[in-house]
């Protein structure tokens, strides 16, 4: 069995024709076979968009959740079930417009999941709408003019919320963005990726095309050090965001280990029974 | 010698008051006796007037009497803000560091509350005086004082111990001014039973415990806090997560992920939160993810009078949210009561696979009292229509439906890492098996299966009811409930009254029942628009009975008010 059909639903997506969105769910599904992941150990939880519908479309468990909020629930996943694999989705808006008080946050809380953004710098379900990536001057039908305000800049911000695991591709780059998404997987922490997603019904400038000329690959620097933050930051700037790679790791895991103080059962298989004994212990306390 | 006392503690905010209420019917508790508390603080948390009042009794007692015995002024404001409310026979004991003119009004006693603390141990310690001088007054075995203190303060250090200790025994040698004419010993207790002194928030997270519960997801809020705040430190024993983060739809959101995932999981909040919170639990609705939620009502709308009480969310609670879902509001009267609920919340959860609210208010929240025995053996987990793995491995693959249509609505639920249970779950319209769908018919059949799997509730009972043969009922929710029933024990006359234990779905096949033996039926509640007495309107009529008599200032009907609208004499 090839790996795109083990985790794939047989539901076919309903992305346009030549949606970079396609390449992003091949390329969950191709990093989810070569990490040998069981299908039953594997939840893809989405927000919702164009982007949103990617977890309907897998073969594991799957959480389609509402607009912005899908970090939460992905992280609630977690927490009650450490011994699973969560990888969350999203779209732009999702992560960055409603939900970016939850992407900062999940990031500072450093949990063990895997957000991935498809990332189009448009609002494609709502029919082309203006997103917090747009470039200032985009024409949509909510910015006749062109889109006024400043794009926010993934990169940079993740860097300053104390992301440990930073990288970002382009669905035209399967192979670059599949070994992105099995390193982010791996990584013991919340590992970002950020993932240029050409949509081409309602974006008319950030396509493919616009996308192969503008990236630069974060190797080409033969001295590029992705264990370096300042380097990092640097990067982002001198390309203005405009780079694919493994961008910055942190690969100092006690943080999440922190968060399960107790005991290294996942929540899910704690025992519920408190005796008596304890029970009466806790009483006592407020006598 | 008195059956019944009350005293308030007044000084300013953030000196400890609080803690010196519950402390003294912690003392008085561990003789026999019954106490409640009252809370009266403002938003400031240091500066301002904080003054709690506690009413002793030798019955169960859950409302603080109007008129009060004594006063403890640790600040002037304390007797400027209260001396109106003494007895005839009250008395004013206050710090003789305050500069105090004398006031005809009644017996002003000065004690050497600050200057003891000074003398042998710290400032800070002047509660401890205060507690040690009242325990005179009251008479009480200076042994029991002293085993408290010595418990109380047991991993607090040597240094915070013995000079606690010694400022306590330096309140219990002093007579000066205290001679045998103030002195006010209380009626022995009618049992010697020592009993727990808890707040309504803390027996909820104790009830979320015992029930299984092991995630909670939670944003700071008045006065829903103490609930995170006490699983946050119970939690760690027993292999659970208690975790503040960045706002209100996170906590909803995050609950209900762990929900999803097969842990019991809970969020708790007041009116702001909801607010946030009421795209999350439609969401909760919608998906079929057991979630419990616990609404500590305060004043609104907006942000209110975050510490006044006021019951004014049963609406959002009840009607809010866009679109039909299932959800069941669970509204306890009493802090034992709060137990029982919460642990009814998480299986009923999941049980019919949606929401649960349980709703308390800023009173029964933060009231601290002696509480009758928690019952160990009512705690029940049932876990409802949980698949086992066995059972997955009996359907052929790939054929599993999270969403079955069946008989009484509820599917059986699988969890993620189950072999053979994989499922989507979506907030878009899906079919059994989840996937999202624009069918007409399976829309109209899935609304009537989440919608209709709840309605067996309605024919439970949840009306708790006490008979005196009166012609009007008066009923009441939450802590209003317990000024409800103080009322009719010192009214002369005395009536029916009861209150709801399940807000959704209402009881009415029993409220029909009882509500024909009554000429007229007068429902207490705190907020303007009547939002309880509507919603039974609504939901069974009796339209001519039923009245609304309400209060909304930001504070929680007194025991006189009451008694004057059942128009007996106290």
């Amino acid at each position: 069995m090839n790996s795109v059909k083990k985790y794939s639903n047989n539901v076919n997506p309903n992305w346009c024709p030549g949606c970079g969105h396609f390449s992003i769910l091949r390329g969950i599904q191709v990093a989810a076979d070569h990490l040998k992941i069981p299908n039953e150990r594997l939840v893809v939880a989405s927000g919702i968009g164009c982007s949103g519908r990617l977890s309907g479309y897998m073969n594991s468990y799957s959480f389609h959740g509402i607009h912005g909020r899908i970090l939460p629930v992905a992280q609630g996943i977690k927490f009650a079930n450490k011994d699973l694999v969560v990888i969350a989705a999203g779209g732009d808006g999702d992560g960055f417009a409603i939900g970016t008080n939850h992407t900062l946050h999940a990031m500072r809380r450093n949990l063990n999941i895997t957000y991935i953004v498809l990332n189009n710098q448009v609002y494609g379900l709502t029919k082309g709408h203006t997103s917090p990536l747009s470039e200032v001057g985009f024409v949509t039908k909510s910015t006749p003019a062109g889109a006024s305000d400043i794009p926010l800049k993934p990169g940079v911000l993740s860097l300053s919320a104390g992301v440990t695991f930073l990288a970002q591709s382009f669905s035209g780059f399967q192979e670059q963005m599949i070994d992105l998404m099995i390193k982010g997987i791996q990584h013991e922490g919340f590992s970002f990726i950020n993932v240029f997603s050409p949509c081409v019904t309602f974006n008319k400038v950030n396509t493919y095309q616009w996308y192969r000329e503008n990236l630069k690959d974060v190797t080409e620097d033969k001295d590029y050090d992705s264990t370096n933050f300042q380097m990092a930051m640097g990067k982002l700037i001198e390309t203005d965001g405009l780079c694919t790679g493994l961008i910055y790791q942190n690969t100092d895991t006690q943080r999440e280990t922190k968060l399960y103080p107790t005991s290294q059962t996942p929540l899910v298989q704690q025992n519920l029974n408190i005796s008596i004994d304890e029970f009466n212990k806790i009483i006592d306390y407020h006598k | 010698m008195k059956k019944q006392l009350s005293i308030i503690i007044g000084g300013i905010q953030g000196e400890g008051i609080v803690s010196a209420g519950s402390h003294l019917i912690k003392i008085l508790s561990r003789l026999g006796y019954y106490g409640v508390g009252s809370r009266r603080f403002s938003s400031r948390i240091k500066g301002g007037n904080a003054a709690m009042e506690i009413t002793i009794s030798t019955k169960k007692i859950m409302a603080v009497e109007d008129k009060i015995d004594i006063i403890l002024a640790l600040d002037k404001d304390t007797i400027l803000l209260y001396k109106e409310s003494l007895k005839d026979d009250g008395m004013i004991l206050y710090d003789n560091i305050l500069s105090v003119e004398e006031d005809s009004c009644c017996k002003m006693i000065s004690l050497p509350i600050t200057e003891s603390a000074k003398k042998v141990g710290t400032p800070v310690m002047k509660t401890t005086a205060a507690i040690g001088f009242i325990g005179k007054i009251l008479e009480l075995p200076s042994t029991t004082l002293k085993d408290y203190f010595k418990k109380r303060f047991i991993n607090k250090g040597e240094r915070i111990q013995n000079g606690n200790m010694k400022v306590l025994e330096e309140t219990l040698v002093y007579e000066e001014t205290i001679h045998d004419a103030i002195k006010k010993p209380l009626v022995p207790p009618e049992e010697k039973i020592v009993r727990p002194v808890m707040i309504g928030n803390e027996v909820i997270a104790l009830g979320a415990l015992m029930a299984g519960c092991r995630f909670m997801a939670a944003y700071p809020i008045t006065p829903a806090s103490e609930i995170m705040e006490y699983l946050g430190k119970l939690f760690p024993k027993y292999g659970g997560i208690m975790i503040q983060v960045e706002d209100e739809i996170a906590a909803i959101n995050m609950t209900i992920g762990a929900g999803y995932a097969g842990v019991r999981s809970m969020t708790a909040t007041s009116g702001p939160g909801i607010s946030l919170m009421t795209e999350g639990i439609g969401m909760a609705g919608m998906s079929e993810v057991p979630v419990v939620v616990v609404d500590c009502q305060r004043v609104g709308p907006s942000t209110g009078m975050p510490t006044k009480h006021e019951q004014s969310d049963l609406f959002t609670l009840y009607y809010g949210g866009h679109g039909d879902y299932p959800s069941i509001i669970l509204t306890p009267s009493t802090v034992e009561e709060c137990f029982e609920d919460i642990i009814k919340a998480f299986n009923l959860a999941e049980k019919y696979q949606c929401p649960v609210i349980l709703i308390s208010d800023l009173m029964l929240s933060l009231s601290p009292q002696t509480i009758e025995p928690l019952d160990y053996s009512t705690v029940e987990v049932n876990r409802g229509s949980l698949i086992k793995e066995e059972e997955l491995k009996r359907i052929e693959e790939g054929e599993y439906k999270r969403f079955l249509i069946t008989e009484d609505g509820i599917s059986p639920r699988s969890i993620p890492g189950m072999e053979g249970g994989i499922h989507h779950v979506t907030t878009v319209e899906h079919s059994e098996k989840g996937l999202p769908t624009e069918d007409l018919s399976i829309r109209k059949e899935m609304v009537d299966k989440r919608l209709e799997k709840i309605k067996p509730l309605h024919q439970e009972k949840n009306i708790k009811l006490i008979k005196n043969g009166s012609s009007t009922l008066y009923l009441a929710i939450g802590s209003t409930f317990g000024v409800l029933k103080e009322a009719v024990e010192l009214s002369s006359n005395k009536v029916d009254f009861g209150t709801l234990r399940m807000l959704k779905p209402l009881p009415i096949d029993a409220l029909h029942t009882i509500f024909q033996h009554y000429e007229k039926i007068v429902v207490l509640e705190n907020n303007y628009s009547q939002q309880l007495t509507s919603i039974i309107k609504d939901k069974i009529g009796y339209h001519q009975k039923l009245e609304g008599f309400v209060k909304y200032d930001g504070s929680s009907f007194t025991v006189t008010e009451i008694i004057e609208k059942i128009g007996g004499k106290q």
